[in-house]
């Protein structure tokens, strides 16, 4: 591939940008003096701030790259991952999940379960979040490094691997999520000034919106659908309409916006109630802009770069910023990547040391009978994961993070634990009776459902049929959970008090007893 | 001995790649009869039915928050009240959007 070498205002401008990013993450250190300032930013975030870092943090360099070929393949329904995908699932997050986690004090989603369930379904929940974000680490990596620096700017794929690893890895480690934060804030700016600048320009130079639809249409019959959101069940595409409404706006995108830790983890750093749903909904209203400036680009490179094929799709948007851009816009755009690139990467592995911390290190030592870590202790072991894990996530970047089509590769990944976590969640928030055996029955079983529908031919009409996955292993947890809970013995009141809707909402007095709870 | 360890992994890969298919075997005939007429009606269904459910979820967010829940429950915690504070209208100004996007894109 032809290499485009770049000019030196491009070099001025990306250095520029990653010493910046450097130098906001490291003054944020002198606001870490604790575990809580590390993992939940002193409980200070104020709404824009939280939005700001959802949509940073969610949409990463995967989305830049992985949902812009997505769009080169299937069309504008890639863009449903942003749409139905989040608004919703934000709105139930904000109004049904979120209060209960920010009132509850916890740092993790894993440690709400584990008060509400039991310390097995906190550490299992945990276990499964820690293997799945080292592999989004180890992927993220690999796509920067390779997909991008490599394209882009012809750097060795190795170094540049290890360029980015040492830049986020240092300011998560000293900055922890208040580094993150506001990092995160500058990037978006950056971000949308370079995708809204690429889509400008592609559309000018396809000649349109109005010319680049007639310009894919009449491509072929195989085309005809790429300006449908929703497909017809029967496509053999990844994004059927049904797939789309059941298993991701209503399983998929509700368990990632309720569930994920890093997601959660920016509104339990909230100053108030208000601030947390809040940023949620702005977040959503931001997020909805992104397929805006990812996806049609992807669409442009149909029309603009029809040599680059449907295996090597994922290259789509750095392709397009390698022909069209002129110096010093390039080098804005590809600050734009790498700000996305180093928020996911920041916000992952801030979230994994908090759970490794508060939700392994602590189940064992619980369970060995040991004293909880220190406040100071926390910080130091929190700091030293940050380090591990940036560390082993580049060296295993390249087996994990190689892979086509990646971001079915990536929804496949989630579908396999998403539902049963989401059917725990909420039965645990809305119905008092669901019991620890029931929870821990439910999640466990709900996951083997989804390995049996993931590895069974034939069941559905789509070669990957991950939202199918999600949405029965969904209602198979559901299931089991109910049946399991009602014939295990009732949690005693005491024990739910404060946890599930009925004494949250309603009762000042609960708030008062949680509060009392989490201080001691 | 490393012949013979090479032997029985490659038995045991042999093995375990039979069990796996016969797994699927089973599987596949437990749910087939369970998941393929859904996917004939589902398939069969026209294209406005997938219109209103993608519609419909968004309209039905904004009618949870906006009639459903409490006033006191969506707005605790606001720093002081006024309509622009009020994340009902911030519900429904997000959710716009993505009603208009649906409804475009069809």
């Amino acid at each position: 591939m032809e290499i485009v070498g770049l000019h030196p205002v491009d070099i001025v401008i990306i250095g520029v940008y990653m010493a910046g990013t450097l130098l906001l993450g490291l003054y944020c250190t002198r606001y870490v003096g604790n575990a809580e300032d590390f993992f939940v930013a002193g409980k200070a975030l104020p709404f824009w701030a939280i939005g700001f870092s959802i949509v940073v943090s969610d949409i990463g360099a995967t989305d830049f790259v992985a949902v812009a070929g997505a769009a080169y393949r299937n069309g504008v329904s890639a863009a449903n991952f942003d749409w139905m995908g989040s608004m919703p699932a934000m709105v139930i997050a904000a109004f049904l999940f979120v209060p209960y986690f920010w009132r509850s004090g916890v740092f993790t989603i894993p440690e709400f379960l584990g008060r509400r369930y039991n310390s097995a379904v906190q550490f299992i929940n945990a276990s499964i979040w820690v293997v799945f974000l080292f592999m989004m680490l180890a992927v993220m990596q690999w796509l920067t490094a390779d997909k991008l620096m490599h394209t882009v700017l012809g750097w060795n794929t190795y170094v540049a691997l290890w360029v980015v690893a040492a830049v986020t890895g240092i300011y998560t480690f000293s900055g922890g999520l208040t580094a993150v934060v506001f990092t995160d804030v500058v990037q978006l700016v950056v971000m949308y000034v370079g995708g809204f600048g690429l889509l400008a320009l592609s559309l000018w130079e396809v000649g349109g919106w109005s010319a680049l639809q007639s310009k894919i249409l009449a491509l072929g019959p195989e085309y005809q659908d790429h300006f449908k959101l929703l497909l017809p069940h029967n496509t053999t595409g990844p994004f059927p309409w049904t797939g789309i409404v059941f298993g991701l706006g209503l399983v998929l995108a509700v368990a990632y916006m309720s569930g994920n830790q890093v997601i959660v983890q920016r509104t339990l750093g909230a100053r108030t109630e208000w601030d947390a749903k809040g940023g949620m909904l702005f977040g959503g209203f931001m997020k909805s802009m992104i397929p805006l400036m990812v996806a049609l680009p992807g669409l442009c490179a149909l029309v603009l770069v029809p040599a680059l094929g449907p295996e090597d799709a994922d290259r789509a948007v750095p392709e397009m910023i390698r022909i069209m851009l002129p110096a010093g816009l390039r080098g804005l755009m590809f600050a734009a990547l790498f700000a996305a690139l180093m928020s996911s990467i920041s916000g992952a592995l801030n979230s994994v040391a908090t759970m490794f911390l508060t939700d392994i290190v602590g189940q064992v030592r619980k369970w060995a009978k040991k004293a909880p870590l220190s406040e100071r202790m926390g910080l130091h072991v929190g700091r030293a994961m940050t380090a591990f894990l940036i560390i082993s996530s580049a060296v295993f970047a390249e087996p994990i993070g190689n892979q086509d089509q990646l971001y079915v590769y990536i929804q496949t990944l989630l579908s396999f634990f998403q539902g049963p976590v989401l059917a725990i969640l909420l039965l645990g928030i809305i119905w008092p009776r669901a019991t620890g055996y029931g929870g821990l029955a439910g999640l466990v079983l709900g996951v083997a459902s989804a390995f049996v529908l993931n590895y069974t031919p034939g069941l559905f009409p789509q070669k990957d049929p991950f939202l199918f996955m999600a949405w029965w292993s969904f209602v198979f947890a559901l299931i089991v959970v109910v049946v399991v809970s009602l014939l295990t013995k009732r949690e005693p009141a005491e024990k739910l008090r404060g946890l599930v809707w009925s004494s949250v909402v309603v009762d000042e007095e609960a708030q008062k007893a949680l509060g009392e709870r989490v201080s001691s | 001995m490393m012949e013979a360890l090479r032997l029985l992994w490659s038995r045991f890969a042999e093995s375990s790649v039979q069990l796996f298919e016969k797994m699927q075997t089973v599987s596949h005939k437990v749910l087939a009869p369970i998941f393929n007429p859904m996917n004939d009606f589902l398939g069969g269904l026209p294209e406005w039915v997938a219109s209103v459910f993608g519609v419909g979820i968004f309209v039905m967010a904004m009618v949870w928050v906006g009639v459903f829940l409490k006033k006191d429950y969506v707005n605790r915690g606001r720093p002081y009240k006024s309509i622009w504070t009020d994340l009902r209208l911030w519900t429904c100004l997000s959710m716009m959007p993505h009603v208009v996007f649906y409804l475009y894109f069809r």
